[in-house]
Order: structure tokens, then C-alpha cells, then sequence
């Protein structure tokens, strides 16, 4: 088993803050899948990483003028502030409310637990910004991310979102697997 | 700000909001569920896709004017090679581009590392994209093609099995957890 090669402790973080009720993970989770069809039936499936490339042509072409009209990326996708712009907003602004209405973090800097390899913070913050690049270019090339393929393209059953799925995981785990085994070595 | 920008703002904020509490805003929840330690971004993850995809069939079944459907079409070549990339980015940054954001929000300096890097991420795509467009996404493009059309079945049917089957592999992935005493 993979999980048995890691060195860090194997207490986990959950962030369980109640021990009563529903799971963290399954109230949550449902709640998710309840915005989701929120969003279907007023605009459409949630979906994030378009909105990326939106705000940088946006922000672009304000600093050069007619940088939108001379890529044919954003001719594509359209610049501008629009739903999915405000959703990402939406979502900073969201997580920004659950933390300060939270009566105490059930997660402190000592749970985050990760494999040994991202145990220094340097490593997690060069990982952070690289993986972030990394993230938004595959995702604009696929057309999709965990939101847009995962979360909606899977529940309406499309076969992009398997078929992402599918790839984005296997790269992952390989990924992981071979840093794990490196990181001992 | 018209109906849509004040929609998507609200969608926005309960969507973040429910990421943050299902502790999306650190790295570690991703790491571990790749490393297959524990199971969390799993178990979150395919209940919001089950409880989506009842929810989505519901819609399209019975009140069709309210089913804002919007399937992605199938071409191959950049789905691969793009969820690939994909894959790689998630596993050494612990984000995608939505927790990102959520740890940006939930004041975590690597989701603000992420979303800087995701930004020059898009940049590049937008820059690169001429060059992609006539090998990765242009050929072999199946379009917008479903389960149950592929399988000539009802919608709310394939949905309903599916819906069935993920939960089924949630709780016994929770199984999984609870004996490693998680």
C-alpha cells in the first residue's frame, strides 16, 4: 500500500468540528452538490477555471489596449466580468466568511499533514505557485477542471469529464508515487 | 451589476464557503487523498457529484426550462494531455483552481501562491493557444457526447444507477477511513 511508504505521522486532519451529526464530508459535500444544482437551474454548471484567463485579459488589456483582440484565446472565451468572474470572487469572499465565523479553527498549522516531501514550507510554497501554472494550463487545455469536469461534467454524465478524470488521476497518483518513492531514496 | 453578476457572486459564496468548511483551503486534504492516505477529497467530492447528477437528471426530466445543461465536448487529444497536466499541478501544489482560491480567501499563503501561479498559467495558455488549437483540440473532437445517449437509456435512469453506484464506493471508502482510525 502506498499509503504505508509515507514517513509523516498518519493522523489526519479532518475538520470535523462537531463529533455529532452528519459527517463534515458528506454535509459538505451534499451542500455542494446542492449549489450545483442551484446554479444549473438559474445560469449553468459550476465551473471555475474559464474565469481565470477572463480576468487576466481583462486586467491585460487594460494595460495594453487591444491585447483581447489580438489573441484569439480570449476572442474565444470573451473578456470582462460576467458570472463566472464574479464566482470566483464569490468564492474568495465565501471562504473568507466561514473563517471568520468559525468558532475556533479545528485545524492548526501542526494537522496539515502532508507527504514528507512537502513537509518544508519552501517546498509547499514553490509547489504552490509551480502546480497553480501547472493547474490552469492543463485545465485551459482540456476545456475543464475538477469543477468543470469533475463536479459538473460528471453529473451530467459527460464523457469529458470521465475522460478527464480518468487522466488528471493517474497523473496524480503517479506523480505522488514517484515523489514518495524519491523522497525516501 | 445585472442578475447574473449577483447570481454568480452568490453561488460564488456559498460554493467557497462550503469548500472551506469541507477543509479545501490547505494543500494537505488534496496530498493526502492522492497519496491515498485518507479519503476526504474523495468522499466530498463524489457526494457533490452524486447529489449533482440526481439533481441535474431531475431537472432535465421534469422541469426542462430550469436544466442550464452545458456538456463539454470530447476531444480526446487535449483532454488527455491536458488532464495530465492537470494531474501533475494538483499533486505538487495540493490545489485546484477552485480550493485555490478558497485558500486565498481562507487566508492561507500557498492557495495565494496557487492563484498567482494559476494566473501566469492562463497567461501562457493564452499565449500558446494558436499553437495547441490544430493538434490538441481540434482533431478528434467527438462533441458533446453523454452516458446515456451513448447507451440510448433515459437520463434520470443512468443518473439514478450512477448516482447509486458512487455512493456506494463513498461509504465504503468512509469504511476504509474509519479502520485506519481517521
Amino acid at each position: 500500500m502506498i499509503a504505508d511508504n509515507l514517513n509523516a505521522p498518519t493522523q489526519t486532519a479532518t475538520t470535523t468540528a462537531h463529533k455529532k451529526g452528519l459527517p463534515s464530508w458528506l454535509a459538505w459535500g451534499g451542500m455542494i452538490g446542492l449549489v450545483q444544482i442551484f446554479a444549473i437551474a438559474t445560469v449553468q454548471p459550476l465551473g471555475v477555471s474559464t474565469a481565470y484567463p477572463q480576468l487576466v485579459g481583462y486586467l491585460a488589456d487594460k494595460i495594453v489596449p487591444g491585447f483581447a483582440q489580438s489573441h484569439p484565446y480570449l476572442q474565444k472565451i470573451g473578456v470582462g466580468i460576467g458570472w463566472e468572474t464574479m464566482l470566483i470572487l464569490g468564492m474568495v469572499l465565501g471562504a473568507f466568511l466561514s473563517r471568520v465565523t468559525q468558532r475556533r479553527s479545528s485545524c492548526g498549522e501542526t494537522c496539515e499533514n502532508v507527504p514528507s516531501l512537502f513537509q518544508s514550507s519552501t517546498a509547499r510554497a514553490i509547489g504552490a505557485f509551480v502546480g497553480g501554472f501547472l493547474i490552469l494550463f492543463g485545465a485551459r487545455l482540456a476545456n475543464g477542471c475538477t469543477s468543470g469536469h469533475m463536479l459538473s461534467g460528471l453529473a451530467q454524465l459527460a464523457l469529458s469529464g470521465f475522460l478527464f478524470g480518468a487522466s488528471m488521476f493517474a497523473a496524480g497518483l503517479l506523480t505522488v508515487w514517484i515523489g514518495t518513492k524519491r523522497s525516501q531514496a | 451589476m445585472d442578475t447574473k453578476m449577483i447570481l454568480g457572486l452568490g453561488t460564488g459564496v456559498l460554493f467557497g464557503f462550503a469548500l472551506h468548511r469541507a477543509g479545501f483551503s490547505r494543500c494537505g486534504i488534496v496530498m493526502r487523498g492522492l497519496a491515498l492516505r485518507e479519503f476526504t477529497m474523495l468522499k466530498v467530492m463524489l457526494t457533490a457529484i452524486a447529489v449533482g447528477m440526481v439533481g441535474a437528471a431531475v431537472l432535465a426530466t421534469f422541469f426542462p426550462d430550469y436544466a442550464h445543461l452545458k456538456v463539454k465536448p470530447l476531444y480526446v487529444g487535449g483532454i488527455i494531455v491536458g488532464g495530465l497536466i492537470f494531474g501533475v499541478g494538483m499533486s505538487i501544489a495540493g490545489y485546484c483552481p477552485g480550493t485555490a482560491l478558497v485558500g486565498l480567501g481562507g487566508g492561507i499563503r500557498d492557495g495565494a501562491l496557487a492563484v498567482m501561479g494559476a494566473m501566469l498559467g492562463s497567461f501562457a495558455f493564452i499565449l500558446a493557444y494558436p499553437t495547441l488549437e490544430p493538434v490538441l483540440i481540434k482533431p478528434m473532437d467527438f462533441g458533446k457526447v453523454t452516458l446515456h445517449e451513448v447507451l440510448g437509456l433515459p437520463h434520470l435512469m443512468v443518473a439514478l444507477v450512477m448516482a447509486s453506484l458512487l455512493m456506494g464506493l463513498v461509504f465504503w471508502l468512509n469504511r476504509l477511513d474509519a479502520q485506519r482510525g481517521t
